[in-house]
């Protein structure tokens, strides 16, 4: 199972690789996919550093591993 | 409108006219051009100007010129004798009590005055003695290291 | 019997004497005929929008010379990051825009200082401020007012580190720790403050005389900012009072003293006050630090993922590679077989942060050193053993990004561990923490976009045997001209007394990076080398001509002594070979050029020093005051070129290092640093500091000239963590933020006395 980065097409082996990939790209393409799929990326971000247990890239993660998951 | 001032700096008697709310490290520096004196703050608070003034640590930022009148100034300049070394700067050349230099014409000063109120002051006594003297680089334990030195006689000084 | 005779031994610097009489003429001591004083007029607002300058009554006022403002400039940006012009976003003079309460927008030239303050007054300058924000996790959110064009969230720059799986790493850990830090900013207190004289002249040539800790950098940044080209400026770098990484940019005395020179074809000096340099100059950058360790029950450290926001200030300046240092020594000095970094960097309407002395590694030594210490108790495991287990060794990779060569880490390890032994019991309310770390010799990267060596040198032999050494190397009080010149006279084979060293005046010497990242020993220490044995190779020459020894014979100079490396007692005087190379060579004098840049020696930096470090500290319950009591260091940093050098910035980084941790700090309102003057802003005095001790390791570091690396910035790493575990072994609180005073350290105690009943 290999998931595709929606925006640049950067292969992860897990949907919160993907996620923490995303977010810390953080140009404005990728902060625009997020931000259309109703997340605040400041938020997630901020997740980061004001929560254990990682948070931000769980969210996004949930989202991911149904949109972008591709069988090898 | 200026004023007489009158007084000796490093045994040479000076008789100059200044403004009177010009600081005592501005004749110093500015008017006689003994720039050792450094300023390195304005909030009398780092000692980078100490001179002493009748065998007292001063910080010559804190005192108005025309306040000195009549006294007797010893400036980092004084502290040689021609082109003998006073024993604190010889003390100073060994232990690497200096790194940027900036502080180290006040520290020495504030030491001179240390030593010839108390010629042998304990470590205690002489870390109080630099307390008002900033030193960002050498951390101050070679200067302590250096001054008691001194006090042990290890130095002698130039006649 | 040292093999050496130069290096290693105790020496005065080269520049004492002139310091300890006061003879020496800082940029602050100048004075040049026709020179005028200028003053810079600054922003009171944290974010506002010029609207206009009013500058005629301040025009008017006699003894004024002149005024300027952002367009009397060619209105270009500039920042250290040449390679990514986005990173340069610092006009300096402002044009538009104000970004933070200190930001320059105009300058005066008067006959004196007195009357260029006075003209301040007089220049009417209409703002319209606009909302500000001062918190990165503020500025990132996505109705935060925007600090520069173009740039979303104010999120200036990401940086990544990654090797192995840390999420799968993390699963097979039996023992997970996670911890939020806050690191505080810190300012440089250089005691000579930034100060510039500058002086253009009718034939287009500008000559700068300042303060520095990189006279190359602030000509090519002149360059860019003013139109000329490189080679008609020329920056000396007369004996500077401190840099401490405050001093390898462009500044705000040095580039309006530019502008109003062109203007006035005189030489014109900027000064900046000790208020203007707590408020309008860069500092250490303040961190939110969050760590997750994660290890075996026996101690194997196998995962770490750290991650950080700055608080970048106004502009980005060094902050880019503060970001990345931080994220890199967070793996220090330990061996992580998984590791996860990412960083960013806001933008806020504060002054802009940068780099100090440790660049983003005192930070992550504070953070790393403290959760270390409590997987250590939470493991059961002592807190030397834990650093044991993990510690680097020599010839370890951390994996790609560095190669550490030489390593004393573990003999550091062993001799703190006696000296805590040898300690014995501690008295009530007394505690001993330990801090280990490592640091580079000197960055690889090229952000600055510099077509030249990183270093170079040229040594050049007199008639008289006398030598001069000209390199572009800054002595910012670190000692590099006394370094440099026993590198010389080492590779030489004569005396300290016959090198003669003209460093960092770029109208004469080759191009040096200057005085950051702990460089100067190895980087340009290895131009000199290379230098002086050029010239001892063409020395060489003509006595093999002269004695015509058997080929298999050797020859070196030693203590002036040009002789058979197996029959010494063969030989000729230095001096008389110095005289017929000078006859045989046609007059000319005898020159040799040397250069360093570090190739493929991975990511960072081409070598790396370590240490151990313990603080032990006396803590009152009563006020949570504590003392420092001693601070002993086991260190290695190669050969030892300069011991005195070395000694004196072991103590002086505690001195700074424990300030980090013990009071320093810039308290804000709103943007206003609320203690900009020496009398508040709190730091260690003689009474304070306390007994230092240094344990000296030997290495040799193959990379550097005689085995030498770097030593004094490493330094300032491990002694906020020292004392934060010091404070914790002794009455039982552990104090996240930075710096750990009394106020904390009570309020964590009357908690901890809460929870206890």
């Amino acid at each position: 199972m290999s998931y595709h980065c929606p925006v640049c097409n950067k292969v992860s082996k897990s949907a919160l690789d993907l996620a923490r990939h995303m977010i810390g790209r953080g140009d404005k393409v990728h902060r625009d996919w997020i931000s259309s799929k109703g997340f605040k990326y400041s938020e997630l971000l901020t997740l980061q550093f004001k929560s254990f247990g990682g948070e931000g890239f769980k969210a996004l993660a949930g989202v991911l591993e149904k949109e972008t998951k591709v069988k090898d | 409108m200026k004023k007489e001032l009158k007084f000796k700096v490093n045994g040479q008697p000076y008789d100059i006219y200044v403004k009177p709310k010009t600081l005592l490290v501005e004749v110093l520096r500015d008017h006689l051009g003994l720039t050792g004196t450094k300023r390195g703050c304005n909030s009398s608070s780092c000692g980078a100007c100490t001179v002493m003034l009748n065998g007292m640590a001063v910080k010559s930022c804190s005192m108005l010129a025309l306040q000195a009148n009549g006294a007797d100034i010893m400036t980092v300049e004084g502290l040689a004798k021609g082109n003998k070394l006073h024993p604190l700067q010889e003390a100073f050349l060994d232990h690497g009590s200096y790194q940027c230099g900036f502080c180290t014409s006040g520290m020495l000063m504030a030491l001179r005055a240390l030593l010839e109120e108390n010629p042998k002051p304990t470590k205690e006594q002489i870390k109080e003695g630099i307390d008002g003297n900033i030193c960002r680089c050498t951390g101050y334990n070679s200067i302590i290291r250096a001054v008691t030195a001194v006090v042990k006689g290890e130095y002698k000084e130039a006649k | 019997m040292s093999k050496y005779s130069v290096i290693g031994t105790r020496v005065h610097r080269v520049d004492g004497p002139e310091k300890v009489t006061g003879s020496a003429k800082y940029t602050f001591d100048l004075v040049l005929p026709g020179m005028l004083y200028g003053k810079v007029l600054r922003s009171p607002y944290p974010h506002a929008k010029i609207l206009k300058i009013d500058a005629r009554k301040a025009k008017r006022l006699v003894g004024v010379k002149a005024v300027i403002t952002g367009k009397d400039t060619i209105g270009r940006k500039q920042g250290i990051w040449r390679r990514f012009p986005e990173l340069c976003d610092e006009e300096i003079l402002c044009r538009e825009k104000v970004r933070y309460i200190g930001d320059p927008v105009a300058a005066v030239a008067a006959i004196d200082e007195d009357t260029a303050e006075e003209a301040l007054d007089l220049i009417d300058v209409e703002y319209e401020p606009l909302p500000a924000v001062f918190d990165p996790l503020e500025a990132i959110k996505e109705d935060a007012p925007q600090i520069h064009d173009g740039v979303e969230l104010n999120i200036n720059i990401n940086r990544h580190i990654e090797w192995g799986d840390v999420d799968e790493a993390f699963e097979k850990c039996d023992h997970i720790r996670e911890d939020q830090y806050k690191c505080c900013p810190q300012a440089h207190v250089c005691m000579e403050t930034h100060d510039a004289v500058v002086s253009y002249d009718y034939g287009g040539k500008m000559t700068v005389w300042t303060s520095t800790q990189s006279s190359y950098y602030i000509q090519r940044l002149m360059a860019d900012m003013t139109g000329l080209r490189e080679g008609d400026i020329r920056v000396i770098k007369p004996p500077t009072g401190g840099g401490f990484g405050s001093k390898f940019e462009l500044d705000s005395a040095q580039f309006p003293a530019a502008i109003l020179s062109m203007k006035l074809c005189k030489p014109i000096k900027i000064v900046l006050s000790r208020e203007e340099e707590f408020t309008a100059t860069k500092r250490r950058t303040p961190m939110y630090y969050y760590l997750k360790l994660g290890a075996k029950k026996d101690g194997t450290l196998l995962a770490k993922e750290a991650r950080v926001i700055t608080e970048g200030g106004a502009y980005t300046a060094m902050g880019a590679t503060a970001l990345y240092l931080t994220g890199f020594f967070s793996s220090f000095p330990y061996k992580y077989p998984n590791y996860r970094y990412d960083g960013y960097r806001a933008y806020t309407n504060t002054a802009p942060t940068s780099a100090m002395r440790g660049f983003g590694a005192p930070q992550s030594t504070f953070v790393g050193e403290s959760q270390l210490d409590m997987m250590a108790e939470d493991l059961g495991i002592d807190p030397i053993e834990i650093r044991r287990k993990n510690g680097m060794t020599p010839n370890y990779e951390v994996p790609g990004q560095a190669f550490i060569q030489s390593c004393g880490l573990h003999q550091c390890l062993d001799k703190i561990e006696t000296h805590i032994k040898e300690r014995g019991k501690l008295p009530p309310n007394h505690g001993i923490g330990v801090s280990a770390y490592g640091f580079m010799s000197g960055g690889i990267f090229n952000w600055f976009d510099t077509p030249y060596a990183f270093s170079a040198a040229v040594v050049r032999i007199n008639v008289d045997g006398k030598v001069d050494l000209f390199t572009g190397a800054c002595d910012i009080g670190q000692g590099s001209d006394t370094t440099l010149s026993m590198i010389c006279a080492e590779e030489l084979g004569v005396k300290l007394e016959d090198i003669r060293i003209h460093a960092a005046d770029t109208g004469i010497c080759p191009p040096d990076l200057g005085a950051w990242g702990s460089r100067e020993t190895l980087m340009n220490g290895n131009a000199v080398k290379r230098a002086a044995a050029d010239c001892k190779r063409q020395l060489l020459e003509v006595a093999a001509a002269k004695m015509a020894p058997n080929i298999v014979y050797d020859f070196d100079i030693k203590d002036c002594w040009v002789h058979l490396v197996d029959r010494p007692e063969r030989g000729v005087s230095y001096y008389d070979i110095v005289k017929e190379a000078i006859r045989g060579r046609d007059g000319n004098a005898i020159m040799g050029r040397g250069y360093y840049t570090p190739h493929r020696k991975g990511m960072i930096s081409p070598a790396y020093s370590f240490g151990v470090q313990v603080a032990e500290v006396e803590v009152d319950p009563e006020t949570g005051r504590y003392k420092l009591i001693n601070v002993t260091t086991a260190h290695e940093s190669g050969t030892v070129i300069n011991p005195v050098g070395i000694e004196g910035q072991l103590e002086g980084a505690i001195m700074m290092a424990g300030g980090y941790g013990f009071c320093e700090d810039q308290p804000m309102d709103e943007g206003k640093i609320l203690n900009p003057s020496i009398a508040d802003y709190k730091l260690i005095r003689s009474l304070d500091m306390p007994e230092t001790e240094i344990l000296e390791i030997d290495t040799y570091e193959p990379e550097g000239p005689f085995g030498a690396k770097e030593a004094g910035e490493g330094l300032t790493n491990p002694t906020a963590g020292a004392i934060g575990n010091a404070v914790y072994k002794a009455v039982g609180v552990r104090i996240n933020d930075l710096p750990i005073t009394p106020e904390k350290v009570l309020r964590a105690l009357k908690e901890k006395q809460k929870k206890s009943k």
